[in-house]
């Protein structure tokens, strides 16, 4: 029998409402990829964390090299070799990056900081991986890319033949994600055994060499790479098929402008964004990371108070814009950053729907809260809200569902323009396709709806017309049926020669 | 009957009151008694009228404020002025009054009325000036109010040249009105802080402003992004902190017959300390009304306690600041608890 580098059994934990792992397996090859697959709350990053000593398991065993072992803290799993290269990177952001890797440890001669040795440590570490980084940076100067390989670095320097990689490209640009993957195919190659969570199957596919998928905190198998098609992968990971297909078919007829942009500006973010977007159409934003697409959302929403340019709703003029206002014309924004900009974690369901639309349901500056309660309810319902009831706390329920919430919000606030950026970031496949038929049957119930997406075959799905940018200025515009994958890139790049996509 | 149980069980409150009560019931038992002079009787050092609506005059004063400083701290903002918003509105209420009616022990009716206009008045203005200078500067609320709180007791300090300024007796003949109870027990204050408790319970949890007050607190950019107007939240909840404080300065003013730039030093301590141990969270998002209202009885009946079990005075101090810290640390465990609980039950 072979050794494994890494073998989770049978492990079951449980958190306050959900069992998170129901006797989930899997087992890593050293020097192998392995990936960790399933849709959002199927327990895979909560195995990533057990296996790097963050969560321990209630009941199941964690072999290390066939040796049977107990992590009570992330510290003893980097002792015994397993570290995670986080979702959200774990660092002291204000310090630098000798002092951060050598945090656990910080050489000192009788309790003063060895500067020297430090350095010295922390160069060596860096080095060993390849990474041009310097020790005296302050960590919250670097990009996330850099913090990334500041992590690998320690980790490795710490002697890690296990290392958990936890949805790692979720920030990152192609060309970093491309740079994370050498590194990842240069450390198998070191024989250390890498687990990778994610659910982007382009990724899975290109860097692991097998694949474990979860579906409710059970393992419902795994599978080497080679061979496997996407379809099988998406019928293991949600236990049905999907049609992706036939998103754009439900038709539509576009006419009266909802939307029209006309020289927006913001210096040095963009500038000169015109466009219009019609009843029962949906536009795509393509476009890299800082193209500017989520700036143009923004400063159209009227968050930006530098951005010049004029914007008119449904034929009325937005003379101040603020988010209010912008409301009132009937515009809503469902931000990318669904924790941060969408949700009051803190606040219900019910409370999180009907917060931009508690004037209209107001009596004397009373909430009638019958009225709030059918109001919450319906869009709740009409988003297909996966939640125990309306009064469930925001805070615990999935991304994908989240996210239908921030949707169910504007809609509720009767908006006739949405603006939707990332709408499916970090939402399973099963929700991105409902989704996805969401934002076609928003069009088609006459409303004018923009999408901003970095994922190329999303826009293709949902648009009518893809605008590009680049640099801050709409670089061309393809209708969708004409538009491929490679025409985008090549405006969005701005490269006129084929671009391998 | 089992639903009735779990829902009070269950509720904010609980625990505060099951703490008051216990108290309450451990001083009845151990504060022994004494002879009524007048009647004869024995009567128990705790369990008397006199004495529990002195515990709740005492905590009135506080607890009005508190309700404001429960509003200001669920935007996760801060009101270190309240005890020199109270003083300057007592100060300059007392000035006018006294230039307006010179002999305080002639009847005048109406200056109750220009008393509550002229404190609720300041304390509003005291608070709005608060909320603008932390909206318009950016500067975080700490900051200001540490800075207004020098001024306001400043300005007070200087107009009164110190002194203490009677009111005239009508006033206190108001606050100390006994409403047909007993004798010796003077109900205005603590009607007053129900009153003010109730208000601001139903502004907090009924009202599209309390509701955004919630909001704002528990995620600023998600309420931005919302269309919440950040910032008229933000001076509504200084004001309404400074409207109470008006309140209290009144309250007090007339109960005492008497009001000087030195009142209510330090109370800012007392009425931050009745909100956090009525469970309002200093990160925001969360805090109630009625449970800062409990908060301040808490912490009044420990200073009677102090009293009624003749523990050294020199002791309060150390036992307040005990108490603050125990009443926040079990407060999360049974949130903690309670949570589990919830969500055990639902499976």
């Amino acid at each position: 029998m072979e050794t494994w580098a890494v073998e989770a059994r049978e492990i079951c934990k449980r958190f306050p409402g959900v069992q998170a792992l129901d006797h989930a397996s899997v087992a890593v090859a050293p020097g192998s990829c392995h990936a960790l697959m399933g849709e959002n709350g199927a327990g895979k990053s909560t195995l990533g964390k057990i296996l790097s000593g963050i969560y321990e398991p209630d009941s199941g065993t964690i072999l290390l090299e066939g040796r049977p072992v107990r992590f009570a803290n992330p510290m003893q799993a980097s002792q015994a070799g397993v570290s995670i290269v986080h979702q959200e990177l774990l660092f002291c952001e204000n310090m630098t990056v000798g002092e951060n890797l050598c945090l656990e440890d910080l050489p000192n001669r009788r309790g003063w900081v060895d500067w020297g040795e430090m350095r010295r440590r922390a160069k060596a570490w860096l080095e060993a991986i390849g990474a041009d980084v310097d020790p005296d940076a302050t960590v919250g100067s670097l990009p996330i890319s850099l913090q990334q390989m500041v992590q690998i670095a320690g980790a490795i320097g710490r002697g890690a033949k296990v290392l958990i990689f936890d949805e790692p490209t979720s920030s990152l640009t192609q060309r970093e994600t491309e740079t994370l993957f050498d590194q990842i195919r240069r450390l198998t190659s070191q024989g250390v055994a890498c687990i990778y969570v994610s659910h982007r199957m382009d990724e899975i596919f290109e860097i692991c060499d097998s694949v474990t998928v979860l579906r409710d905190g059970k393992t419902v198998g795994t599978r080497p790479t080679e061979g496997l098609t996407r379809d099988e992968l998406v019928r293991m990971m949600i236990g049905r098929n999907i049609d992706t297909a036939s998103v754009r078919a439900i038709g539509t007829h576009p006419d009266g402008v909802l939307l029209r942009v006309q020289g927006l500006g913001s210096p040095p973010r963009f500038a000169d964004v015109s466009f219009e977007v019609r009843a029962g159409e949906v536009v795509g934003f393509a476009g890299l990371v800082g193209a500017g697409r989520s700036e143009v959302a923004q400063a159209i929403f009227g968050l930006d108070p530098k951005a010049t340019g004029r914007v008119w709703v449904g034929g009325t003029e937005a003379a101040r814009r603020s988010p209010a206002s912008m409301m009132r014309l009937g515009l809503g924004l469902v931000p990318e950053d669904r924790k941060r900009q969408g949700l009051v974690l803190g606040m219900t369901a019910r409370e999180n729907i009907s917060l931009p639309s508690l004037p209209r349901l107001s009596r004397a500056g009373f909430v009638d809260r019958e009225r709030e309660l059918e109001l919450a309810r319906r869009f709740f319902d009409a988003m297909a809200v996966k939640a125990p009831h309306v009064d469930a706390p925001s805070a615990g329920l999935s991304g994908g569902n989240q996210q239908k919430l921030v949707m169910a919000k504007w809609l509720a606030a009767d908006c006739r323009v949405l603006i939707l950026d990332e709408p499916t970031r970090g939402v399973d496949v099963g929700t991105k396709s409902e989704i996805h038929h969401m934002i076609r049957r928003l069009a088609a119930e006459g409303r004018a709806v923009v999408v901003i997406s970095s994922e190329l075959p999303e826009l293709l799905t949902v648009s009518d017309r893809i605008l590009a940018m680049r640099n801050g200025r709409i670089a061309g515009e393809l209708p969708a049926d004409a538009a491929t994958e490679e025409a985008l890139l090549r405006l969005m790049t701005g490269v006129e020669a084929a671009v391998s996509a | 009957m089992r639903r009735a149980l779990s829902v009070i069980l269950g509720s904010q409150q609980f625990g505060l009151v099951a703490v008051i009560l216990l108290l309450g019931t451990i001083l009845t038992l151990f504060g022994g008694s004494h002879e009524d002079r007048a009647t004869g009787q024995m009567v128990n050092n705790f369990l008397n009228p006199q004495t529990l609506m002195q515990v709740a005059t005492f905590a009135s004063f506080f607890a009005i404020m508190a309700v404001g400083m429960t509003m200001v701290i669920i935007t996760t903002g801060i009101d270190l002025s309240v005890g020199s918003t109270y003083a300057l509105s007592g100060v300059l209420t007392a000035m006018v009054l006294s230039k307006m009616y010179p002999i305080v022990t002639q009847p005048a009716p109406g200056a109750v009325w220009v008393a509550m206009g002229l404190c609720l008045g300041i304390g509003l203005a005291a608070g709005l000036l608060n909320g603008f200078l932390i909206t318009a500067l950016g500067v975080h609320p700490f900051i200001i109010t540490l800075g207004t709180m020098w001024i306001f007791r400043g300005v007070a300090f200087v107009l009164s040249n110190a002194l203490s300024i009677l009111v005239p007796t009508s006033l206190t003949q108001f606050a100390k009105a006994p409403l047909g109870f007993a004798q010796g027990v003077t109900p205005v204050p603590v009607i007053a802080m129900l009153i003010v408790a109730v208000a601001g319970w139903l502004f907090l949890t009924r009202t599209v402003t309390g509701r955004r007050i919630f909001a704002v607190g528990g995620n600023l950019t998600a309420s931005q992004y919302s269309g919440v107007p950040i910032k008229r939240i933000l001076v509504i909840v200084y004001a309404v902190s400074g409207l109470t404080a008006g309140i209290a300065a009144f309250l007090a003013m007339s109960y005492f017959g008497s009001a000087q730039s030195a009142d209510a030093q330090g109370y800012e301590l007392y009425v931050i300390a009745s909100a956090v141990v009525g469970g309002a969270s200093l990160a925001g998002g969360k805090g109630s009304a009625i449970s800062a209202m409990l908060g301040a009885l808490l912490i009044s009946l420990i200073q009677q306690a102090i009293r009624t079990l003749k523990i050294n005075q020199e002791y309060e101090w150390i036992i307040i600041g005990c108490a603050i810290i125990i009443a926040v640390v079990l407060d999360r465990v049974s949130a903690r608890v309670g949570s589990a609980r919830l969500t055990q039950g639902r499976l």
